[in-house]
């Protein structure tokens, strides 16, 4: 990444235009995993974010020291290493976030978001802006962690933060509240598939799906030719000459022409 | 016999590691495409998964369980684990050139791969809550589980095959359709819940 | 013993016995890697393609360092560039790479071409072509089912209005679609110079062709009259242009009933052409 970009820049992109889980697709076994209920969500995006942090800050500190040839390696132990201590801070203040995440919590280690972002951009850039590059990673991998595991917990359980006394919530002062029972008022049952591995994928899809579709609406700002004026037949076209044109355009909007117009292609 | 058969196909079928354990699932997802590819990748998983669980093993252990040092068990088995695909890549590239350019390249993905260094910590955590789950229940379980990411791999291969010629809507077209065939074949898997412990129970 | 100092002894044993056992393992077991080959290769594009005629990118590079091949410009998607560096690590000459790009030959769209079936089974050119040689009545055209889109490692084909179209600002005329095209209906264009070329590809006879599409050759042979240098000829009902002779004059469009023979003039999406 040569040229400058602002730390807000760096920051907001991992939010919605890079976002980790569903432009980048990194880190899928976790969010698949952990997304059953929101407060299981919640733990696991703060874990991330707090390993995201502190290894993209170290390794942007060591990035002149370590040979380019051991790097990978040499990323791994670092992240090890602070795995290891959010492993144990779990388990002291949060036991009940240790016992949901099971394995998946000593699996941040080669969570491919934290790789990745260290191999992408810590080992390239400033400790500054690879620390606020970590933040914004780990906000936008929590966001999409939430996003899957409202839907999953409100779906299939019918409830949602359901059990937030005994989370990592209590430690931020929440112990009257223990989650709504949404589903508890209404006459349907909760579809229980959705907290099952099936209903995970089917999630995921769903919501990647509509990542997708926000991003084409937005369009990419990169100038490129489409529709008519990327073809080079478009001066003899029969559709054009025929005055049908403005019909193929509401048809199928791909064939608008943005860049250049079409009386230009047609001399 | 019946003990190790039964560990096998529990880890095949009923905690399948992609479909319902979600362990594996990049690899699941990028190198699905197609059939060889899909089967090169998981021969290479089966055998690094049954070679880390031989070495931490006995690492875990002699070294670490007798001085109380469980906690060390991540770093650890994430530099051993490291460690082995290299000297595996190392091996192949010298002596078994043919089964290095088949398998090479997925090599270095598996270290960062989640179903290696999850296999190993499940390992652990299966022992302590039973003693008896020894070094040869240890083995079975990730030869069990590479099969099962095996199966799975192979069996999605198909149906991408599938998948590539039908009409998709454009926003779904790619991962997310992808996706939504993964869910459907792991309600498939759901339907193995329980059916070991009917065989063998 | 201190556990502490207990947990780092351990932990930098095993990461030295690891470290060292790799050393020493690449040391003895190390493969001779050929240097010049990875640098070539490093220069490619990396799509693997095939457009060269090798194995993809690594065959290719493979075979101009141990002397198999001497050119250097056979690489279509690194273009210019590409040749340079090799030849600045082979030594050998550069090549001229003259920028082309896939096109289309048809304009079976569906305001022009007539449907002799519904084809309602698996939406792809190479099975449907195998029904009676695809939906359209014209056996020789665009199938328009996208087999070339998909296959297209750039991204630069879309379908209108049923039939494949190639963008030549993303095309890196790799071939790739040409290939997989089951009508072999696109073919190789230089894009730096305006010719004429025949859209259409029906080789039956001018009144059946009049049946199929609006806009396919019928073989009147006004072209061949109109033609100053004698570029255009008809062969099999068809007109074919020989790229030599044609100097993009644009007579035989005037020329033409159906408008099948056209003047493409690509030079303007050179400067779209990113690298």
């Amino acid at each position: 990444m040569a040229e400058k970009r602002s730390l807000g820049k760096e920051f907001s992109k991992g939010l919605l235009i890079e976002n980790p889980v569903l432009r980048l697709v990194l880190g899928t076994c976790p969010t698949l995993a952990t997304s059953t209920s929101m407060v299981n969500a919640l733990g696991m995006g703060i874990s991330v974010l707090i390993v995201l942090v502190c290894s993209n800050t170290v390794i942007s500190l060591l990035r002149k020291v370590i040979p380019s040839k051991v790097r990978i390696p040499a990323y791994i132990v670092v992240i090890a290493s602070f795995v290891t201590m959010v492993q144990m801070l779990v388990k002291a203040f949060v036991p009940t976030l240790n016992e949901a995440l099971g394995v998946f919590l000593p699996l941040i280690v080669v969570n491919c978001i934290i790789l990745g972002r260290a191999e992408a951009f810590a080992g390239k850039n400033s400790v500054i802006a690879s620390a606020v590059d970590g933040v914004g990673m780990g906000i936008g991998f929590t966001m999409a962690l939430l996003c899957m595991s409202t839907i999953r917990e409100l779906f299939g359980n019918g409830t949602l933060l359901d059990g937030a006394s005994t989370s990592i919530l209590a430690l931020f002062g929440v112990t009257k509240f223990n989650g709504v029972d949404v589903f508890a008022h209404l006459p349907i049952e909760p579809a229980l598939i959705f907290i099952l591995a099936p209903g995970g994928f089917f999630t995921f899809g769903l919501l990647m799906a509509f990542a997708n579709k926000i991003a084409e609406s937005k369009g990419k700002s990169k100038a490129e030719l489409r529709g008519c004026a990327s073809c080079p037949m478009a001066a003899s076209c029969s559709l054009l000459l025929s005055g049908e044109k403005e019909d193929v355009l509401s048809k199928n909007p791909r064939a608008a022409v943005p860049a250049i117009n079409s009386e230009e292609v047609a001399k | 016999m019946k003990y190790y058969l039964a560990i096998i196909l529990t880890a095949i079928l009923t905690e399948n590691f992609v479909l319902s354990k979600f362990l594996g699932i990049c690899p699941f997802l990028g190198v699905s495409k197609k059939l060889n590819t899909a089967a090169g990748m998981s021969l290479a998983v089966i055998f690094v998964m049954a070679m880390a669980t031989a070495v931490t093993y006995p690492i875990n252990k002699y070294l670490l369980e007798k001085n109380g040092l469980e906690y060390l068990q991540t770093i650890v088995f994430i530099l051993v684990i490291a460690a082995l695909v290299q000297l595996v890549e190392i091996i192949l590239k010298k002596y078994i050139p043919s089964l290095y350019s088949a398998l090479g390249i997925y090599l270095p993905l598996i270290t960062t791969n989640c179903a290696v260094l999850g296999v190993v910590l499940l390992n652990v955590e299966k022992r302590a809550a039973d003693p008896a789950f020894g070094f040869g229940a240890s083995m079975f379980n990730s030869i069990g589980a590479g099969c099962g990411f095996m199966l799975a791999m192979v069996m999605f291969a198909g149906v991408r095959s599938k998948l590539e010629s039908n009409d998709i809507p454009k926003f779904l077209q790619g991962l997310p359709i992808t996706l939504i065939a993964a869910s459907l074949v792991s309600v498939s898997f759901l339907g193995f819940g329980g059916i070991v412990d009917n065989i063998f129970g | 013993m201190n556990p502490i100092l207990l947990a780092v002894i351990i932990v930098s044993a095993i990461g030295l016995i690891a470290g060292l056992g790799l050393a020493i393992a690449s040391k003895v077991m190390a493969v001779p890697v050929d240097e010049k080959a990875e640098k070539i290769r490093e220069c490619l594009p990396g799509a693997n393609c095939g457009a060269c005629g090798f194995s993809g990118c690594d065959g290719y590079a493979e075979a101009l360092s141990k002397g198999e091949t001497t050119n250097t410009a056979l690489c279509n998607p690194g273009g210019k560039d590409a040749a340079k560096a090799i030849a600045e690590i082979t030594g050998l000459a550069a090549g001229e790479v003259i920028p082309k790009t896939a096109v289309v030959l048809c304009q079976g769209n569906k305001h022009n071409a007539e449907d002799k079936l519904i084809y309602s089974g698996i939406k792809s050119c190479a099975m449907a072509s195998q029904v009676f040689g695809g939906p359209k009545a014209c056996i020789y055209g665009c199938v328009g089912f996208g087999d070339c889109v998909k296959a297209c490692p750039f991204d630069a084909i879309s379908l209108c209005d049923g039939i494949a179209r190639i963008n030549p600002a993303k095309c890196h005329s790799c071939g790739v679609c040409i290939n997989t095209c089951p009508k072999g209906i696109i073919k190789m264009l230089p894009v730096t110079e305006v010719k004429a070329a025949v859209l259409c590809n029906n080789h039956e006879k001018g009144a059946v062709t009049r049946k199929q599409c609006k806009a396919g050759c019928i073989g009147c042979m006004k072209c061949v009259k109109t033609c100053e240098v004698g570029a255009v000829s008809i062969n099999n009902f068809c007109a074919e242009v020989d790229y030599e002779k044609c100097i993009g004059c644009g007579q035989c469009h005037e020329a033409c009933p159906v408008k099948s023979i056209d003047i493409l003039d690509m030079t303007h999406f050179m400067e779209y052409r990113s690298e």
